[in-house]
């Protein structure tokens, strides 16, 4: 066939895991005995062999130059070989083999200004986040701006392990929930507030009409003729702002300056620790869009973590100290007002309701 | 709008060359779009998919999943990706004017 598939290479894969491990690595995988956090950000793990890996965690940005890649590579290089990391949260990880190179890569990476050493153990790590304004088309709010504001306020706890346990923040710009929110401590999460406009004029030619119904989890498009145009209507009352439909349908745009803005929930995790992984819950239903700072959520968020540090037992993640002192008191210690917008009211929402008389006035 | 002209016919398509209209489509269009996807010639199994596509899409409104069109055209997707090196979406889709996939594509 044609230039377009002559020489073409497919199917290849991302390179082998394992030619990218640093020497200490290679010589001992699966041997390891046992690892310590010697300070915040700073690692030892101690192999059978007594070969001893120290890493380096740094916080980045997640969105980064090419530039900022290669000064990454230019510490690597100085220190560790030509080898670095990047974590399961976006940090970027330096590991050296001896306490000598250990103290040089801190000075380097103090000297850089950009790469804060932290993230380790009880602290709040890098923020999980998504594409915001800066490359999505269904988003409510932007990700790169609030992520900075909120890791700006929160910043002592990056460098510190002084909390009950780890705390992991989470953002995505709409309910697709790319990314964490439905599983973190702390989610930030971009909502909408007004119902899909409709664009009759060409949402036939651009857009699959049955797909677009059945993209509504609310059942509140159905198929319409408008001005002899072949379209939908969405009933106001049915819908709820999810903004599916847009992603299935161009011709249904529903972002709106006033009425977007931030959910906040808490109480999510992943683990098995001690107790069954959780859905974060809604904590706060609408905080308004405030660029570039954002700075009712940061409050929101430096509220929880205040609350919680302050009432939390040791290991107690979020979800766990909420649960211990229940939801009513959690609303009291945080002064976050309960509404109506709390309650669950979507097809199994019973199941979240209180069956008891067990509650704290 | 973008547009473009083709054997001095003139197409209104979005920025990824997806026909605006289905309305608009005809074989012309076809052809054009075989030139900028790199397909040496248009087959009697090409049309087979482009006028399946077109069949499904006139009747249901929505474009047929991939293994409704491989079951009905006896095309695996392997034979698709032959013929549309862009894929069933991006090359097949795209030469017979349906609408533009969309979705987290
Ligand atoms: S969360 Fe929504 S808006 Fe953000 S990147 Fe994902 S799909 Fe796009
Ligand atoms: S925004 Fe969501 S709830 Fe509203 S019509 Fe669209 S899909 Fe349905």
């Amino acid at each position: 066939m044609a230039e377009m598939v002559a020489n073409r290479i497919t199917d290849i894969g991302p390179p082998k895991y394992d030619e990218m491990w640093p020497e200490i690595i290679k010589n001992n995988y699966g041997k390891w005995l046992h690892h310590e956090i010697l300070e915040p950000g700073v690692l030892v793990h101690v192999a059978e062999s007594g070969d001893k890996l120290y890493t380096v965690r740094c916080g980045a940005t997640r969105l980064m130059t090419t530039h900022m890649v290669e000064d990454y590579c230019k510490i690597a290089d100085e220190f560790c070989g030509g080898y670095f990391r990047f974590t399961t949260r976006n940090n970027v990880e330096f590991m050296v083999t001896s306490t000598e190179k250990l103290e040089g890569l801190k000075k380097a990476l103090a000297a850089a200004g950009n790469m804060p050493i932290g993230g380790t153990g009880h602290s709040v790590t890098n923020i999980v986040h998504t594409q915001g304004w800066v490359h999505c088309h269904t988003p409510a709010i932007d990700a790169s701006g609030p992520v900075k504001s909120v890791m700006d306020a929160l910043f002592d706890y990056f460098t510190s392990m002084k909390l009950p346990a780890q705390v992991r923040i989470a953002l995505a710009c709409c309910l697709n929930m790319c990314g964490a929110v439905h599983c973190s401590d702390i989610a930030i999460l971009g909502v909408h507030r007004k119902p899909p406009v409709i664009e009759h004029s060409h949402l036939d030619k651009m857009c699959e009409i049955p797909t677009t119904i059945a993209s509504c989890p609310t059942a509140a498009i159905k198929p319409s003729k408008v001005d002899d145009f072949k379209s939908v209507a969405v009933n106001a009352d049915r819908c709820m702002y999810c903004g599916n439909c847009y992603t299935m349908c161009p011709a249904m745009p529903l972002a709106d300056a006033d009425g977007d803005g931030i959910a906040i929930m808490v109480g999510g995790k992943v683990s098995n620790s001690k107790c069954m992984p959780k859905f974060s819950k809604l904590a706060i239903p609408y905080i308004p869009n405030e660029p570039p700072r954002w700075e009712s959520t940061v409050k929101a968020i430096t509220t929880i973590l205040e609350a919680y540090v302050s009432g939390a037992k040791r290991y107690e993640r979020i979800g766990e100290w909420i649960e211990r002192i229940g939801w009513e008191r959690f609303f009291d210690v945080t002064g976050f007002e309960f509404t109506k917008r709390h309650i669950d009211d979507y097809r199994f929402a019973a199941t979240t309701w209180r069956t008891s008389t067990q509650f704290k006035w | 709008m973008p547009t473009v002209t083709f054997k001095g016919k003139t197409y209104e398509v979005d920025e990824d060359g997806f026909l605006q209209d289905p309305e608009s489509w005809d074989e012309d269009f076809a052809y054009y779009v075989k030139e900028e996807e790199g397909i040496s010639e248009l087959t009697d199994e090409h049309w087979k998919v482009i006028r399946y596509l077109q069949e499904y899409y006139k009747k249901n409104g929505i474009a047929p999943m991939v293994r409704i069109m491989t079951k009905v055209t006896g095309y695996k997707l392997k034979q698709i990706y032959e013929l549309f090196p862009s894929g069933p979406g991006k090359g097949a889709c795209k030469m017979a004017g349906l609408a533009k996939p969309t979705g987290c594509v």
